[in-house]
């Protein structure tokens, strides 16, 4: 039983991380429809923005949150406003997007390995690595926090698109942008806010990630799995996203805890896949045409 | 006007790859090309970064001094990310455009092997520096790679030196493992670690896999805690190593932990930290030798002094003396030539006395060092225990 419960919270803490990340993927697509790679190296961003902000400054660990999530707002708007605006002016198909988000991702990666260089960063240990331990079960205290944390932000983010104007904005935008544009929406302002709330929910991430595991510049490869959970979730849903997420955090670690660990992914994905040509959309997509 | 422009990037696109390669040259004129193949990004970054490094400056040490048989010599080396393909791309282009004489590196045990078909097509001497994996020289039939060799011990060795130390000297029972499925090296290391400790009367309890770039490890080590082990092999690299000994102490567990060479790193001392307290690995060589000491420094002075020297610094070092000492043997830098002597020459390096066996291109009667990890003046480092080989290794 204590080890089920140990799984049960392994899971958990995994799908929590890959929640925050998928999220920033599922906003995009609500809105641009094209899945935005360049988040990925948008989260790396983040993990190197936090750890200069704790080891260069040096600044307390809720500061260097801030510092980060900012930062990443910031790239992630300068990446809409280089990389995407000058096709949305065009109309241009999403492939192009997807393609650009594909650049933008190789660029940001290399930008980092040819700057800061390919090795290894570790975040100073601030909350003592000591799990505290109900039962036999133990809970480390950065899981919890990261927990703490990624429920925290992504209630914040129902709160802003449920009971704000621009929230209300973004969800006209993703019924239609063009009728919202026509009920005199701004949907380049929509946008801004999407890259920028994505943005920061990326430096969160990605602050959270290098703090519990490292710090390196092809971080963005584990990204891909919160993406693919974004996908299980339903793209474009954003509670679809959180539930992919958690679910297969939760399904990786139960297949390696109780099947066999070099099985793991494999019936994590075969999983996803037979869901996918079950409900095509996602656990809770909404139905669309084209699905990147 | 569009077509002119997208005509003209097309040109200016092929001409700036063009200008990028070198042209070719003769064997006998001009300077002898050293190869070097590796990774400087990606999870090998560090130790190719390294080794690299140490050629290069190797290079330019011995030209300094006046060359290999009167002229001098040349770096040319290729960053092939740790990817298979890149490797094999790579190899070809040193030996038909670049025209080296022999080639050094790679790291990794799966490049290594990627790369004997192109060496035996070319009939190019391709000398690996810490790929301890049987099959880099002898495939799995029993034939011979007529061109790999390698400088450093093979995994089968380190295997049964990880297995006999945790048995024969410690005294353990039980043994649990947690290796990277997608890996040569952890699979050779880890098959031959279960031979030796299974027959000499051990028991492994858990043996769980994970894939090369998890981050995560816990669901297994959970099931590991669950069998409480004795000891647990990690035959892997340093950054799984960090972070699954992290993982493994945060879920309660204290087992000791045995690695192998693919922990050498000052990144994982730091990443590590006090999780890897106590934990026993199998090396090469001891860091601290005295006899080692000349190339440290001499690295520091190059690259700076808070450079990280790496064990490929030592391992790259002995290759590059025994690519050097076949050069001199055959007289030429005609690679095939090279290759011919590489056999028939015996150099002094760091790591040992070696000379390359004919029958399997391995180096002949190595000891391993045994290293064990404190926690002393707040900082963790590997501290020499004492040079070990088993009674009978498999």
């Amino acid at each position: 039983m204590s080890q089920f419960l140990q799984q049960l919270i392994n899971g958990l803490s995994l799908g929590s991380i890959y929640a925050l990340m998928a999220v920033g993927y599922s906003l995009v697509y609500s809105i641009l429809n094209f899945s935005n790679f360049a988040h990925g190296s948008v989260i790396m961003l983040g993990a190197y923005f936090g750890f200069y902000a704790m080891t260069l400054l040096p600044l307390p660990f809720m500061a260097a949150l801030v510092v980060a999530a900012i930062g990443c707002g910031i790239v992630a708007v300068i990446v809409e406003r280089i990389a995407y605006r000058p096709l949305r002016r065009r109309n241009a198909p999403g492939l192009y997007f997807i393609i650009a988000a594909m650049g933008g991702s190789i660029f940001l990666e290399n930008l980092v390995i040819a700057t800061i260089g390919p090795t290894f960063k570790t975040y100073p240990q601030i909350f003592a690595s000591t799990a505290f331990k109900i039962g036999d079960v133990s809970i480390n205290k950065l899981d919890l926090i990261m927990f703490v944390i990624a429920a925290v932000s992504l209630l914040l983010l129902v709160f802003i698109l449920e009971k704000t104007k621009i929230g209300l904005a973004i969800r006209a935008s993703s019924y239609s942008s063009k009728g919202a544009t026509l009920m005199g929406v701004n949907v380049d302002k929509v946008v801004f806010v999407i890259f920028l709330l994505g943005g920061v929910l990326a430096g969160l991430a990605g602050m959270m990630f290098g703090m519990r595991f490292t710090v390196y510049p092809t971080i963005g490869i584990i990204t891909n799995k919160s993406f693919i959970a974004a996908v299980f979730g339903g793209l474009g849903s954003l509670p679809g996203a959180v539930i992919g997420s958690v679910l297969l955090g939760m399904i990786e670690t139960f297949a390696a805890g109780y099947v066999a660990s070099n099985w793991r992914d494999f019936i994590a994905f075969a999983l996803l896949i037979i869901v996918l040509v079950i409900k095509p959309s996602g656990l809770m997509g909404k139905i669309t045409e084209d699905k990147a | 006007m569009k077509k002119v422009l997208a005509i003209l990037l097309t040109f200016v696109l092929v001409f700036s790859m063009a200008a990028c390669g070198g042209g070719g040259s003769d064997y006998d004129e001009g300077p002898i090309k050293i190869g070097w193949v590796g990774s400087q990004t990606g999870d090998q970054a560090v130790f190719g970064t390294c080794e690299s490094n140490t050629i290069k400056m190797l290079i330019d040490q011995k030209n300094a001094e006046g060359g290999l048989l009167g002229r001098e010599l040349e770096f040319v080396g290729y960053d092939v990310k740790g990817d298979v393909n890149e490797t094999i791309n790579a190899t070809k282009r040193l030996v038909s455009q670049d025209k080296v004489a022999g080639i050094i590196g790679p790291n990794a045990s799966n490049l290594a092997i990627a790369m004997a078909g192109v060496l035996t097509e070319t009939h190019t001497a391709g000398i690996a520096t810490v790929a301890t994996n049987t099959k880099v020289t002898v495939n799995d039939d029993g034939t011979l790679n007529p061109y790999s060799y390698r400088v450093c011990f093979i995994d089968p060795y380190q295997g049964s030196v990880a297995a006999s130390w945790a048995i024969d000297k410690l005294g353990y029972k039980t043994a649990a493992i947690l290796y990277d499925i997608s890996s040569d090296y952890a699979q050779g290391f880890r098959q031959y670690f279960v031979e030796y400790f299974e027959a000499n009367g051990g028991k492994i309890v858990a043996d769980e896999s994970h894939n090369s770039g998890d981050t995560d490890f816990r669901a297994q080590l959970t099931n590991i805690k669950k069998a409480n082990p004795d000891c647990i092999l990690l035959p892997g690299f340093y950054k799984e190593v960090a972070l699954i000994a992290k993982q493994a102490r945060d879920l309660g567990i204290d087992a000791t932990l045995l690695g192998g060479d693919g922990w050498q790193s000052e990144t994982l001392n730091e990443m590590g930290g006090k999780a890897i307290d106590g934990s026993y690995v199998v090396n090469h060589l001891d860091d601290n030798d005295p006899a080692v000491q000349p190339l440290k420094e001499l690295y520091r002075e190059t690259y700076g002094q808070d450079a990280t020297v790496e064990l490929n610094a030592y391992m790259g070092h002995d290759a590059f003396l025994l690519l050097c000492a076949a050069i001199e043997k055959a007289g030429t830098a005609d690679p095939e030539k090279v290759a011919e002597a590489m056999t028939q020459v015996e150099v002094q390096g760091l790591t040992g006395t070696i000379r390359m066996s004919p029958e399997d291109h391995n180096p002949a009667g190595k000891e391993a060092a045994i290293q064990q990890y404190k926690y002393k003046d707040g900082k963790v480092a590997p501290y020499f225990v004492e040079k070990y080989s088993p009674a009978n290794p498999i």
